[in-house]
């Protein structure tokens, strides 16, 4: 009889892959449909024990209701599972992880792998098991990498201490972000500082998976394979295909003011928030042509309208970072962002104009794609865009600074057809796409199977000072563009040293004790967790807490009505709250907690909802 | 779409339940999978087919890892749960919503129970167990499978539809005055007068009830017998709601209900019958005694002397026979579960019945039996651990005082009925290999000697007490005049109540005077308007309770220690026309109550003793506390923290709060230690300090009869 012993984490003890078409006749060995198991060392047999068992009975299962399995559980342990065609995913845990917290592992571990290795059938017909083992394996220590048990309960994104940064410096993050959006061909970026999100614009989900390449040991492991590339930046910059579902794809291309999703937006004291396109620097136009991105947003399933632009008018003590927005359209003599640093040189003007063109044109033909009606329209665009980008080329060949662009060898072939196909045309990825099916490259990512979501490859591109990281989403053209690339790295090389020199001089800052209360404030939409929890692994008083807090967010997810909740064992007390924003908890130490259990209004239990709206304003949460 | 299904760990169905819905699905897999031109499968075939893989990758598990599937849920929210009892797994399947896995859970474990009830010590073999479930007679098989599906159909039922079946504790109908007087009937007239008549055959009355659908108006029982656990009450209950279903969701019957409930009369009846021999083979590999062992590896259940029951008649379904069910009895030298009882019960008019419990005259071989199973028991597993030799045998009594006992007991068996021949070759072999100088003794090679032993007990056992009516020279049971005359002597007692009784049971706790009532149920609808459109009756509010509580929608509270609650009724009937017409906002806050109750529990396993909700308009609380006998509060203790895969917590399948009573106790010695529950929904825009006051009111309140304005 074979033990199960759990190997370290309680969060992961088995996760396989097991492709059930490499097993149909009655001779095969289950070990030839065994893709990846984790750990590695278990015993062949005790693999092929679960893999046979456990996709064998899946399938039974989802014949008898005609649907796949989704969670299996065994007594002492719980498996998320995912069945698509022949494959079969199982991760498995301890009972104490909630079940969401679990499918949702997995589910973030299956979109990283297609994420950076594009379909899964595809892959596995492109690379060797091996290869692809070893970035399962990757992927999954990334994932179950040493945060707190409470970050894998909501699965939430590791963040940098808010509480120790400067706000400027989070704004001076955002800005760089915006900056390189400048360049047509840049969907969305993120900064990241030590493996932790310092600001992002794109959605939680997408943030986590750059951040996987961000990763230094990733790094190495893809560059024989992957089609990852450096240039004569000193091996500062990187880049590597990725492929991004179409809604993704949406969300990323829908108007940049709609999408600004700043990491540590002040909550907005007016909740509404406006329609402001202040923050974006370059498409101020008011034209009808703007107009386009309504379509798109109300595509996007992201988009909430409870993010808040940061950088609205209220907010005008940062109004020495904020690039003057109107002035940019009305005055075009007078440049806007006067302290983006490096300011760009002599090319500035018009390349502001050509930009604001190409983003126009670029969204409309998007969204107004297979419709003959503005089809004229396109082409005036376009034609209007080549003019104006044949221009940027020169003003920028003039800025180039005796740089040189080591760009040979960056281009897979694949991109090299793809990128002739788009030619020059700055309106890349809706027209990629379409030349893209058309006569499907083998790494086109558009899937051959029907009920799999196509996946668009595109490009991460990674800027690396030190510790911190700018890792930017582009067009695949983008790395063939020498100027566009060329701008974008220059045009951010000096604010990432200087920011990353101010995040390296601050110190961790030592972690306030606790008190007398704790507590854990999840920000939904965002995926980020604020707490004064230690982190330490194991901490005695906070055990309860964080069992508590398993509990009741299973409940919060179970019951879309319920808003707050007090639970109270012999020892404690938690109260959680919850709105479609956020989920918060809190727990009180000390008190007179001994009582009888009988209902009693003095009991201070129920002083808890107070109590964590007075503490928690102190830490710039507010549960009103 | 709803199933359960029980099978062996060879895949073989010993018992299934499904709703026409799964039925169908199951009929169209199985279609799929059949090739052309062939008739439909057997249903039992098709099911076995379509589940056998899910059991057999179950066994593979346990063998191999030593664990074993407990749930599956699909994308589309089918789920499948299973438990494995000894031999037998269960699974249970919900794809229509309306069941989550807890229930799945419960509704499993209370099977269990049921099958405990009616089989009793026989669910201690698996191979007697398999057989008793599984009658070869095919035409007995559906019988009996007919049978264990319409009490499933009731107890799903009622645990959808009564209060007292959610939170498993017995709801008594409140009227002090004549609770008192009909129990004082039961002891003196009833009771009395049936244990003195020569015609009960050397049974006695132990208990005695009288249910309103399913409430308990009087209980009584006599002086020498042990206390009815409430889970075997709760079964008990089922059963008779099954014999006669009291159609409670028929509103205030009119004459023509009357007449159409009474035509439901009892149901087909099921008594278990000796399972027929399925092997001729059995005699001729009967050993010789004396001779070498040579059936060592032979499956203990061939040896089973049950050919010689083949000539007991299978008795004729006779309404005056009693069931035999298996009930658990606390005796000064401990807890005996499952000893047998028989069951009358007689239906006095619709929805009112008069239950009685007897004790049989030969019970006192079941404690036999059952000590020296536990014994066999013991052995067996000290032995798998590895013990040898005394360390094995230690224990009491001692192995050497079962030795004697059993003697006897095996000598006296002798000369009765009992087929006791292949008991006295196990015992004798297992005497040689044990106790013989320079035999084996005790190690692990007398295991499957403890395993024979135990199947032969059970065996004895189940001859004992499953065919007893079947010898048809002495009727072993109260004659049908005693019962007659039992039931016309509470009829005429509560004759002129029974009207008031069928309408008390259904508004137990009510509203007083009605306008006043309507204009509160207007005042909540308009609070919770945007729910429901109004117009639109709320039926479960007391109205004693209005000026006292303002807000409070509704309560439960149940009393652990004796398995009693108190609730208001909620009447959710289509025919429940009051002068607010009908109700989906009660229907609505039924459904909250239900899961509530389900989701207090999941905290009550995990140790959390105290739980406020707001939830939608509502607010929501559970208390849990413990008081002395004298109504001192005793500080919350720390409360165990169970596994996900524990059973399920209540009282019905398995007494939490026993468990939990006594886990408290200790350090409470000396003392008497109640446990309490309350539950509250209140409006949600009450403040919470005057919620907590409710509660805390309602909780000194309710079970202080002085002050309870209930009473």
């Amino acid at each position: 009889m074979a033990e199960i012993m759990p190997p370290e984490s309680a969060r992961c003890t088995f996760f396989f892959l097991y492709d059930g078409s490499k097993v149909k006749g009655e001779g095969d060995p289950t070990r030839e449909g065994i893709c990846y198991f984790y750990p590695e060392e278990t015993p062949i047999d005790l693999q092929e024990l679960l893999c046979g068992q456990l996709a064998g009975v899946g399938r039974c299962v989802s014949e008898l209701s005609s649907s796949p399995v989704r969670i299996l559980r065994m007594r002492r342990s719980k498996y998320a599972i995912r069945m698509k065609d022949d494959f079969f995913w199982a991760l498995g845990c301890s009972e104490e992880v909630p079940t969401v917290s679990v499918c949702e592992l997995l589910d973030q571990l299956i979109n990283l792998f297609c994420f950076y290795n594009g379909p899964i059938r595809q892959s596995y017909q492109l690379n060797s098991q091996v290869v692809l083992a070893a970035r399962w394996a990757l992927y999954l220590s990334h994932l179950l990498a040493g945060t707190s048990e409470l970050h894998h309960i909501f699965s939430c994104l590791r963040t940098i201490d808010s509480t120790n940064v400067d706000p400027l410096l989070l704004l001076k993050a955002a800005l760089i972000l915006q900056a390189c959006q400048r360049c047509p061909l840049v969907l969305a970026g993120c900064i990241l500082f030590r493996g932790r999100v310092v600001s992002t614009q794109m959605t939680p989900d997408l943030t986590m998976k750059v951040m996987v390449h961000e990763s230094e040991t990733h790094h190495k492991a893809l560059k024989p394979n992957g089609p990852s590339t450096s240039s004569s930046f000193g091996g500062a910059v990187s880049s590597t295909t990725v492929f991004l579902t179409m809604s993704e794809l949406q969300y990323l291309q829908s108007a940049p003011v709609d999408r600004e999703l700043k990491f540590y937006s002040t909550p907005n004291k007016d909740a509404l928030p406006k329609k402001t396109r202040l923050s974006r620097t370059l498409s101020d136009t008011p034209s009808s042509e703007s107009e386009p991105s309504d379509p798109s947003a109300s595509q996007s399933p992201l988009k909430v309208s409870s993010f808040s632009p940061r950088l609205s008018s209220s907010d005008n003590s940062d109004s020495v970072f904020s690039p003057a927005p109107s002035q940019s359209t009305a005055n075009p003599l007078h440049p806007a962002s006067p302290s983006l640093e490096p300011p760009l040189s002599n090319g500035k003007k018009t390349s502001h104009e050509a930009e604001e063109a190409l983003d126009e044109s670029y969204y409309h033909s998007f969204h107004s794609n297979g419709d003959g009606g503005s089809r004229i329209h396109d082409e005036g665009d376009v034609s209007a865009l080549e003019e104006n980008s044949s221009h940027l080329n020169g003003a920028d060949g003039d800025a180039a600074c005796g740089t040189v662009f080591d760009l040979r060898g960056t281009e897979c072939g694949n991109e090299e057809s793809y990128g002739d196909k788009a030619s020059r045309r700055g309106n890349g990825s809706a027209e990629g796409y379409q030349a893209e099916t058309g006569d499907l490259p083998p790494l086109s990512g558009v899937s051959d199977n029907a009920d799999e979501a196509p996946l668009v490859p595109m490009t991460l591109y990674l800027h690396r000072v030190k510790g911190l990281v700018l890792a930017l989403l582009v067009e695949p053209l983008f790395l063939s563009d020498t100027a566009s690339m060329e701008e974008v790295y220059h045009s951010c090389l000096a604010s990432l040293n200087g920011l990353e020199a101010h995040l390296r001089t601050i110190s961790p800052g030592a972690p306030a004790a606790p008190g007398l209360s704790i507590f854990a404030h999840f920000d939904c939409i965002q995926s980020t967790l604020t707490s004064n929890l230690s982190g330490r692994p194991g901490g005695a008083p906070e055990h309860p807490f964080v069992r508590a807090i398993s509990l009741l967010h299973s409940h919060f997810c179970n019951t879309e009505t319920l808003q707050e909740a007090i639970i109270r064992s012999a020892g404690v007390a938690i109260y959680g709250t919850r709105s479609v924003a956020q989920e918060t908890y809190f727990l009180q130490h000390g008190g007179s907690l001994r009582n009888s259990g009988i209902p009693n209004h003095q009991d201070s239990a129920f002083s808890l909802p107070r109590k964590a709206r007075d503490k928690l304003l102190k830490h710039g949460v507010n549960l009103r | 779409m709803k199933g359960l299904l029980i099978a062996s760990e060879s895949a073989e169905v010993l018992f299934h339940w499904t709703d026409p819905e799964f039925q169908q699905n199951i009929q169209d897999k199985y279609g799929a999978a059949q090739e052309e031109g062939q008739g439909p499968p057997a249903f039992e075939d098709s099911i076995s087919t379509l589940f056998a893989p899910i059991i057999i990758s179950c066994s593979t598990m346990i063998d191999r890892m030593g664990e074993s599937y407990t749930c599956f849920t699909t994308e589309n929210n089918h789920i499948y749960v299973l438990h494995q009892f000894d031999e037998c797994l269960y699974i249970a399947v919900n794809g229509d919503g309306e069941e989550g896995e807890d229930d799945l859970k419960r509704k499993i474990y209370v099977m269990k129970k049921i099958i405990e009830v009616m089989f009793g010590m026989v669910t201690l073999s698996g191979n007697l167990l398999r057989k008793e479930l599984r009658p070869q007679d095919t035409e007995h098989r559906a019988r009996l499978w007919k049978h264990l599906q319409s009490l499933l159909e009731t107890y799903s039922h009622l645990r959808e539809s009564d209060q007292s079946f959610l939170v498993e504790a017995v709801e008594r109908l409140i009227h002090p005055t004549l609770c008192e007087q009909c129990i004082e009937f039961l002891e003196r007239r009833l009771v009395q007068q049936l244990n003195s008549s020569v015609e009960r055959a050397g049974e006695e009355v132990l208990h005695a009830f009288i249910l309103v659908h399913t409430k308990l108006l009087a209980f009584y029982s006599s002086r020498n017998a042990s206390s009815l656990a409430t889970s075997d009450l709760l079964t008990l209950i089922i059963m008779a709601q099954n014999m006669y279903p009291s159609n409670i969701d028929v509103d205030d019957p009119g004459p023509e209900d009357v007449e159409s409930t009474s035509g439901s009369g009892p149901e087909s009846f099921y008594t278990p019958e000796p399972s027929p021999t399925d092997r001729d083979s059995s005699s001729s590999e009967k050993p010789v005694r004396g001779s070498t062992p040579v059936f060592e590896f032979v499956d203990p259940d061939i040896q089973m002397a049950e050919d010689s029951l083949q000539t007991l008649e299978v008795p004729p379904p006779d309404p005056s026979t009693p069931r035999r069910v298996f009930l658990e009895v606390s005796q000064k030298e401990g807890l005996y579960p499952m000893m047998p009882h028989s069951m009358y019960c007689l239906p006095l008019w619709p929805g009112i019945t008069l239950v009685l419990l007897t004790k049989i005259p030969t019970s006192a071989v079941a404690i036999s039996v059952y000590t020296y199973l536990e014994a066999f028991a013991k052995l067996e597993k000290r032995l798998s651990e590895g013990q040898e030799g005394s360390s094995a045998t230690r224990g009491q009594p001692t192995i050497h005082e079962i030795r004697s006992k059993l003697d006897k007991f095996i000598k006296a068996l002798g000369p009765s009925e009992i087929q006791s021949a292949q008991l006295q070759n196990v015992w004798t072999e297992f005497k040689n290999r044990a106790f013989a100088r320079g035999g084996p003794g005790f190690n692990k090679d007398l295991i499957p000697w403890c395993k024979n032993m135990k199947s032969q007990l059970c065996g004895v056992y189940r001859q004992c007490f499953f065919i007893d009516s079947g010898s048809a020279d002495i009727p072993r049971r109260l004659s049908p005049s005693l019962q007659e005359r039992a039931q016309s002597m509470v009829q005429e007692k509560l004759m002129d109540w029974k009207d008031f009784l069928l309408v008390k049971s259904k508004r137990n706790i009510t509203m007083v005077g009605s306008k006043k009532y309507s204009a509160y149920v207007g005042k909540i609808l308009q609070n919770i308007a945007h729910f429901y459109p109004p117009c639109i009756g709320l039926d479960p509010v007391i109205l004693t309770y209005l000026e006292e509580f303002p807000g409070l929608i509704h309560f439960i509270c149940v009393d652990r220690s004796t398995g009693q609650m108190i609730a208001p009724s909620l009447n959710i009937t289509e025919r429940t026309t009051s002068e607010l017409g009908k109700g989906p906002v009660a229907q609505f806050i039924k459904s909250k109550v239900w899961s509530l109750v389900g989701t207090t529990r999941r905290y009550l396993q995990k140790g959390y003793s105290t739980v406020t909700l707001r939830d939608g308009d509502f607010y929501f609380c559970y208390f849990l506390w413990f008081e002395n006998e004298t109504g001192f509060k005793l500080e919350a203790g720390e409360m165990p923290i169970l596994p996900d895969d524990s059973a399920p917590i209540g009282m019905l399948a398995w007494d939490y709060y026993r468990k939990l009573l006594r886990y408290y106790s200790k350090n409470h010695q000396g003392e008497v230690v109640k446990c309490y529950e309350l539950l509250t929904v209140h409006l949600g825009v009450i403040p919470t300090e005057i919620i907590l006051q409710h509660c805390r009111q309602l909780a000194s309140k309710l079970w202080e009869p002085s002050r309870n304005p209930l009473l």
